[in-house]
């Protein structure tokens, strides 16, 4: 449900200087980054580099030391997370976390917060696409691993949000669902969602070949289209564990 | 304001330090251990005045004894609770309140119908102190010592015996406990007749102070209550004293000068705004402060 | 296609989150609900008094089973909102006593203040996010403090206006609702006609509210309350509404409690009535608001039989109740029942068992 919005050089998520410890560890160190309205963007980086929670940051289940955040020129620094899923910022988990005890459809009712009887055409679309359409009275926690997590981004996608925030949305995937779901992050993209997608696996992020941020020891390693960043020996490094 | 009266000041914060630990500090360890919470608490330490009571009056043993029959009754009581009752509840915390608040109904109601509405007290150790034109319970300060040595014995055990640090390790993550060797479903038992017995004991010690009647629980539980809300279950000890440090200051000040229903109502109030900004009560925000510290130490 | 706005009820009442549903139900319905309304007509007025009594708890219960059942928030509060709206009630209702639609207004306070307390309590202990245990808790000692303290309440100082708070011996002469120039004291065809239409009323409603998309909001609250924040919901908000709701109907209960016995006594709100409605939303089923409501009606009449013919046996009884009830129906007795039937019916059926529903019930997403 895009608005036109009179497009302006800012960015639609301006992350600046964020920084959160764990202990003694940073887990997140002054990292910006800076995404435009409609990206696709890929953010990858070794175990431990922090890309958890700098999406829990995002969503708001952590609060930062330093830094700040802005959505659309507002800083959502502050919110709390159920108002920066109001205001469009909706993440879907690494770990499935669906309303196992009830159907499928009731899921998405309950995602499906806002609009009343008003028909989400593109909701419609995602759960044809992902095969979620039969069946609505299933109950959610029987349904096979990778089906609940599609369910789940169907229910970040419920919720009308302008930057979908995807936590590993392939966990646990055979390579043809790994496979499908890339594509359909390709048309949600096409067709006007913003998109930033903490991902392991490299097979998903070639398929998707966009823009890519790689994330070291909490801090922003390196960015570039994805040819630059497989090209680029200090990226192979880390990923091979030498320091 | 003279010596005397800030003394006897100091004497009514005592008197009330000692009632809340001692109504509270057996249901603090049970939730600390076991996080379950036992709504029969007040029904327990009822039964422990009862038996005092009963034994007193008709075997005539010494009073001492009778308390200890008490602590030793009620403690196999709740040991036989654990294993035919609240072990099945251990993953519905609720409903192991719901299902001890039938128990507590049946034990009071039991009682009402078995011996009647009330019985003859113990008689009251008439032992006054004098001091500065003020009178003082010498029994009442006795029940303080004993509440503070109470504390000093569980904290000993906890962390100076081979038991109380097992218990320890079942509270903080029973399942990697259970794969070290400890048995957790004995310290879960052993836990619950532990705290029963605590229960025991403040019914024991309170009997010769009022009346004995089958509802004389829920004077001490809506303190309990209160106490262990503010005092939360992360750490039981400490929750406790400074739960109950607190809440006295409230308690003995309220009462004094307004009385002892408003003092109760201000308890309830304490209890609420300490749990809007401290959910996990004192003993939680106190263990939060202290893994901060830790984090930053190592940075 | 847009639904039309009585096949949107229609599905609300059939939706999935409640026991019964379809034609023969509903049926079945109309008819408990005739039968009842025609008794009116040929009951004594004892009998009539009686059962009216039994049913005028039922919103109490409801309020209870939504805050539990739907909501997963365990209260013993129901009983403090229950004599808190009754008192109030009184003192309004005696202070204006001969004034025209001075029952209504006090009826009004009486709900209104009870919801005020309950928001405030709703306040502190929600917003706090505290565990579960602390709810029942901090609950079971606003009944008992409240009780307390209206039974020290005897002296004569103990009075607002013309109404003396009465202590243990109670508030006495509360005058009953009336409307119109009908009076519905307890011992009227009206105050009968009254609560039996209240009581359905109170019953549709929630149906309608639990199906509703709030209703699966609060549901979804019990089931996760974190993932609810984070597809949007201000949770905290919408477990005080829920709780405050329950205390308004806890609240009627209470009003229509004075309107019949033109009393009302500080044993309303103490231990032993604190626990009433959770043994009757726990023994009926606390997931079902028709379960609440008919466990609530029999266990009122079983306290009532055993007061006449041993009454000390009563509390005893309901402990042992709902203590086997906890060990051996956990869903409660009447839900049990309810799932075990539906599943002996739907043995030979493909589609996997989902909560209280049948096959073939609502359509997709709306």
């Amino acid at each position: 449900m895009a608005t036109e919005r009179e497009s302006d050089s800012r960015a639609f998520l301006q992350v600046e200087n964020l920084t959160k410890s764990f202990g003694g560890i940073r887990a997140v160190d002054h990292v910006n980054l800076n995404l435009s309205k409609g990206e696709l963007r890929c953010l990858i980086g070794p175990n431990g580099a922090g890309k958890s929670t700098l999406f829990s940051l995002l969503s708001g289940l952590q609060k930062p030391e330093a830094g700040r955040i802005l959505f659309k020129g507002e800083d959502i620094t502050s919110l709390p997370p159920f108002r920066r899923v109001q205001k469009g910022v909706c993440q879907k988990f690494q770990t499935t976390r669906i309303y196992r005890g009830l159907t499928l459809s009731q899921n998405l009712l309950i995602a499906r917060r806002v609009h009343d009887g008003i028909e989400n055409g593109r909701l419609n679309w995602a759960l044809k696409t992902l095969g979620l359409d039969g069946q609505p009275e299933r109950l959610a926690g029987e349904l096979p691993h990778s089906h609940q997590q599609w369910l789940e981004i169907c229910m970040a996608l419920a919720t009308e949000p302008d930057l979908l925030l995807l936590d590993e949305p392939t966990a646990g995937m055979t390579p043809e669902e790994t496979a499908l779901t890339a594509e359909f992050a390709i048309q949600l993209n096409a067709q006007g969602m913003t998109i930033l997608v903490v991902e392991h696996d490299m097979g998903f992020v070639r398929q998707i070949a966009r823009f890519v941020t790689v994330l070291h020891y909490g801090r922003i390693f390196a960015e570039g289209t994805l040819e630059e960043i497989e090209s680029n020996q200090n990226v192979r490094r880390i990923y091979l564990g030498e320091q | 304001m003279s010596l005397a009266y800030l003394v006897s000041l100091l004497y009514q914060y005592a008197d009330n330090v000692a009632f809340l630990l001692l109504a509270a500090v057996g249901l603090m360890i049970i939730l600390g251990v076991i996080d379950v919470i036992n709504l029969a608490h007040g029904e327990l330490i009822m039964m422990g005045a009862y038996i005092t009571t009963l034994t007193y009056n008709h075997a005539h043993l010494p009073l001492p004894v009778c308390m200890i029959l008490s602590v030793i009754g009620v403690g196999l009581f709740g040991m036989f609770l654990e294993r035919t009752v609240i072990r099945r509840f251990y993953n519905d915390k609720l409903g192991a309140l719901v299902a001890t608040w039938g128990i507590g109904l049946i034990l009071s109601q039991g009682t009402l119908l078995l011996l009647g509405p009330s019985m003859q007290s113990v008689p009251h150790p008439e032992w006054t102190v004098s001091y500065g034109g003020y009178s003082f319970g010498g029994y009442r300060l006795l029940l303080f010592a004993i509440a503070i040595f109470v504390v000093i014995a569980a904290w000993w055990f906890f962390y100076n015996t081979r038991l109380g640090v097992q218990t320890r390790a079942t509270m903080q993550n029973a399942k990697m406990a259970q794969s070290l060797g400890v048995d957790t479903r004995r310290i879960y038992l052993l836990t619950f007749a532990g705290g029963s017995a605590l229960a025991g004991l403040t019914g024991a010690l309170y009997a010769p102070t009022t009346t004995i009647v089958p509802l004389m629980g829920t004077t001490f539980v809506d303190v309990a209550f209160i106490t262990v809300v503010v005092g939360g279950g992360a750490n039981p000890i400490l929750g406790a004293l400074t739960s109950s440090a607190l809440l006295s200051v409230i308690s003995a000040g309220l009462s004094s000068v307004l009385g002892t229903f408003i003092g109760r109502i201000g308890l309830l109030i304490a209890a609420l705004v300490v749990i809007r900004f401290l959910p996990q009560g004192f003993s939680g925000y106190l263990r939060d402060i202290k893994r901060r510290r830790m984090a930053r130490a190592s940075e | 296609m847009k639904e039309s706005k009585i096949s949107k009820i229609w599905r609300k009442l059939n939706g999935p989150q409640e026991l019964g549903h379809g034609p023969i139900f509903w049926s079945l319905f109309g008819c408990f609900a005739v039968v009842l309304l025609g008794y009116s007509l040929v009951g004594s007025v004892f009998s009539l008094s009686n059962l009216a009594i039994f049913f005028a708890y039922v919103p109490m219960g409801l309020g209870l089973g939504l805050l539990w059942g739907y909501g997963g928030v365990l209260s013993f509060g129901q009983a403090a909102f229950f004599g808190i709206a009754g008192y109030v009630y009184g003192i309004v209702a005696g202070n204006l006593m001969g004034t025209p639609g001075g029952t209504l207004l006090a009826a009004v306070c009486g709900i209104g203040g009870t919801m005020v307390v309950a928001a405030a309590f709703g306040y502190f202990v929600f917003y706090g996010q505290v565990s579960g245990w602390i709810i029942p808790l901090l609950t079971l000692v606003l009944s008992l403090i409240i009780e307390t303290f209206m039974g020290q309440t005897a002296g004569y100082q103990w009075r607002l206006g013309r109404v003396l708070f009465g202590g243990y011996n109670g508030m006495t002469n509360i005058p009953s609702l009336s409307l119109g120039g009908v009076e519905f004291t307890g011992a009227t065809v009206a105050f009968y006609v009254l609560v039996i239409a209240v009581t359905l009323a109170v019953y549709l409603g929630l149906r309608l509210l639990v199906n509703s998309r709030y209703g699966h909001a609060v549901a979804a609250v019990r089931e996760d309350a974190e993932r609810t924040r984070m597809l949007g919901y201000n949770v905290d908000f919408i477990q005080v509404q829920v709780f405050t709701l329950a205390a308004g109907l806890a609240g009627l209960s209470g009003v229509l409690y004075v309107s019949w016995g033109n009393y009302m006594n500080p044993s309303s709100m103490g231990m032993v009535a604190a626990t009433l409605p959770v043994i009757w939303t726990a023994v009926g089923g606390r997931n079902s608001l028709l379960a609440v409501l008919l466990s609530t009606v029999a266990l009122r009449w079983l306290a009532d039989a055993l007061a006449v013919r041993g009454g000390e046996y009563a509390f005893l009884i309901l402990g042992a109740l709902l203590l086997a009830t906890m060990l051996f129906f956990p869903a409660g007795i009447v839900v049990s029942v309810a799932r075990r039937w539906r599943d002996g019916k739907r043995r030979d059926s493909k589609i996997p068992p989902a909560p209280l529903q049948e096959t073939n019930q609502t359509r997709g997403v709306s």
